[in-house]
């Protein structure tokens, strides 16, 4: 759709362009009174021939790709392009014109071909050239929008990811059920929540915080999990069962910052949250045949995590391999007892 | 108002609870945790009100909508979902944020109470139905893709039996309900809603002609358009109806 629309916009250039330069022509013709029966055919003529001179030198700017190649190289071809086909132009028109007479001087007398020749080799090359000069504009006009357009649209999904990622981290879900807990637990238990309150917001601090640290120990990501989880827990009551089996040697082994913890938030979010009777989450941290092992699992089914958490595994598997390349590893799949689970793999230091 | 609150999160039941302490007009007659409980306490209560909580495990708040024969009014509660408060501001449904702001629920209490006082206010026409059956002032919700609606039975002029679910149509919609047409039958009140036929249920105020059809039968033209036939059977009935 779009390449038919350019090329009939070309048609009605070329021949809008050259019907115009006719009409110029005739138009100073006639009012130099030099118009005479010859004078239409021979402007005639001339159009024809510009066109489809100009026609062929378009096609050779196509197949050699010139408006790809950077800008000096365009210009300087531009011009030889334009030296040549004038060349070609007048080869073909001068045989005619003198054959058929169509040149005469002021006195009436046919010219001779040399002087023939230079003279129509003279005023093709401006006109080639300010053919190639609008062609060569209309696209580089085309091509610095098109650049523009791009760019813009470039900076607002660069934006839109930045914010995707912030957010992802965030979790308004969570953090807006919690304070609402909170707040009925002011009343019924205010030590509970102010206890609850303090957790929070060493959970938001974590979210906030830019810090571009690679790794962190196991033990400081257990404390942010273990906050998370009292949250939950005050909201879920009964519904959620907490256990923890964790390796005392493995806790200063570094782990990519808040991994577990995104692995844990899915676990409850697409897991544990959806069963009518709640459901148990677990923690292990091992050391198994040399690796770090740290699993989370959790009530659930597999095929009932939506779309979005797809972003949390994607981000777990990227950034494992960021770390550790190829010595890390994570799954997650379904056991047979009801339980989803998540294993993350990774070398020892 | 009779209002019952559904929510998974006893706190957050609890804090609704200690809210609507501030206002007298509302009796919290009971809670449910889930859309099962729901269901079952709507249907017993038949409360004017309910807060209902849009993420709940099982089936979502809209789901438990859809099953219930006719809709109370509904305010949703939510903590935080981009999805559903697009939906809320694409179909005009009233909701709160949680936590709640207690200026914004003194406003929700507000316009429900005026509406309430709207219905209380119509004369007791022939849209008032006895005890159990559903008539005009009833509405249902109904969802069809992205959008949803409590509809005032008023405003349906038919229902079409497709499977065993029904289309019902109102205004230019014409959503699916899960229900079958005999399911409805039942719980319409008769003097409304008519079974014109085996496939159909029309609403006798919203019809625009009645003309004689084949093997005597009728064929009724609606105020959508829409052109039914009736039953040499159920014809019988109608003219008994309509000489009333």
């Amino acid at each position: 759709m779009m390449k038919s629309l350019r090329l009939s916009r070309y048609w009605v250039f070329q021949f809008g362009g050259w019907g115009l330069f006719a009409l110029i022509n005739v138009f100073f013709t006639w009012l130099f009174q030099r118009f005479e029966p010859n004078s239409l055919q021979r402007i005639l003529f001339f159009i024809e021939v510009g066109i489809v001179f100009s026609h062929f030198m378009r096609e050779v700017i196509h197949r050699s790709s010139l408006l790809l190649k950077d800008l000096r190289q365009q210009i300087l071809t531009l011009i030889l392009l334009t030296i040549v086909f004038s060349f070609f132009i007048t080869c073909v028109v001068s045989p005619f014109e003198q054959l058929y007479e169509l040149r005469t001087n002021a006195e009436g007398q046919p010219v001779s071909y040399l002087s023939l020749f230079i003279t129509n080799f003279i005023s093709f090359i401006p006109l080639l050239l300010m053919w190639n000069a609008i062609y060569f504009m209309y696209h580089f006009i085309i091509k610095t929008h098109k650049l523009e357009v791009d760019t813009v649209k470039l900076e607002a999904l660069v934006r839109e990811l930045e914010l995707n990622t912030i957010k992802a981290h965030i979790n308004p879900h969570f953090i807006f059920n919690s304070l609402n807990g909170i707040r009925a637990l002011i009343d019924e238990n205010p030590e509970r929540a102010r206890t609850a309150v303090t957790q929070l917001s060493s959970i938001l601090r974590s979210s906030l915080s830019t810090e571009k640290a690679e790794t962190v120990s196991l033990e400081q990501e257990l404390k942010i999990v273990k906050d998370y989880l009292a949250l939950e827990s005050m909201r879920f009551e009964d519904r959620l069962k907490i256990a923890f089996d964790v390796d005392e040697r493995t806790l200063n082994n570094p782990v990519p910052p808040m991994m577990l913890q995104t692995l844990v938030e899915n676990a409850i979010k697409h897991g544990v949250s959806k069963q009518m009777r709640g459901g148990i989450i677990k923690i292990v941290s091992d050391i198994k045949q040399n690796q770090h092992e740290l699993v989370v699992q959790n009530t659930g089914h597999l095929n009932g995590y939506q779309k979005s958490s797809g972003f949390g595994i994607a981000s777990t598997k990227d950034r494992l391999n960021l770390l550790y390349g190829e010595k890390a590893s994570f799954e997650i799949k379904q056991l047979d007892n009801g339980l989803v689970e998540a294993k993350v793999l990774m070398p020892l230091r | 108002m009779r209002a019952i609150i559904i929510d998974d999160e006893r706190l957050a039941r609890a804090e609704l609870r200690k809210l609507l302490q501030d206002f007298p007009e509302v009796e919290v007659v009971d809670e449910a945790s889930n859309a099962e409980e729901g269901v079952q306490k709507i249907e017993s209560h038949n409360p004017d009100l309910i807060f209902l909580d849009i993420q709940m495990p099982g089936r979502t708040g809209f789901e438990m909508l859809q099953e219930l024969d006719h809709a109370p009014t509904v305010v949703f509660t939510t903590a935080y979902d981009d999805y559903a408060l697009k939906a809320f501001e694409v179909n005009a449904l009233d909701y709160l944020l949680k936590p709640i702001e207690p200026k914004r629920l003194a406003d929700a209490v507000e316009k429900i109470k005026k509406l309430q006082n709207g219905k209380a206010a119509q004369p007791a026409s022939t849209g008032y139905s006895p005890c159990g059956l559903l008539g005009e002032h009833d509405q249902v919700f109904v969802k069809d893709g992205e959008r949803c609606w409590f509809v005032k039975l008023s405003e349906v002029r038919l229902f079409e039996s497709v499977g065993n679910y029904a289309k019902v149509f109102f205004g230019t919609n014409k959503p699916l309900i899960l229900k079958s047409l005999n399911a409805l039958e039942e719980r319409l009140d008769p003097k409304i809603f008519f079974r014109a036929n085996r496939k159909h249920i029309v609403n006798l105020h919203l019809i625009d002609k009645v003309e004689s059809y084949f093997n005597g039968g009728l064929l009724l033209e609606l105020k959508g358009g829409e052109k039914i036939e009736v039953s040499r059977r159920q014809t019988v009935k109608f003219k008994e109806m309509m000489s009333l």
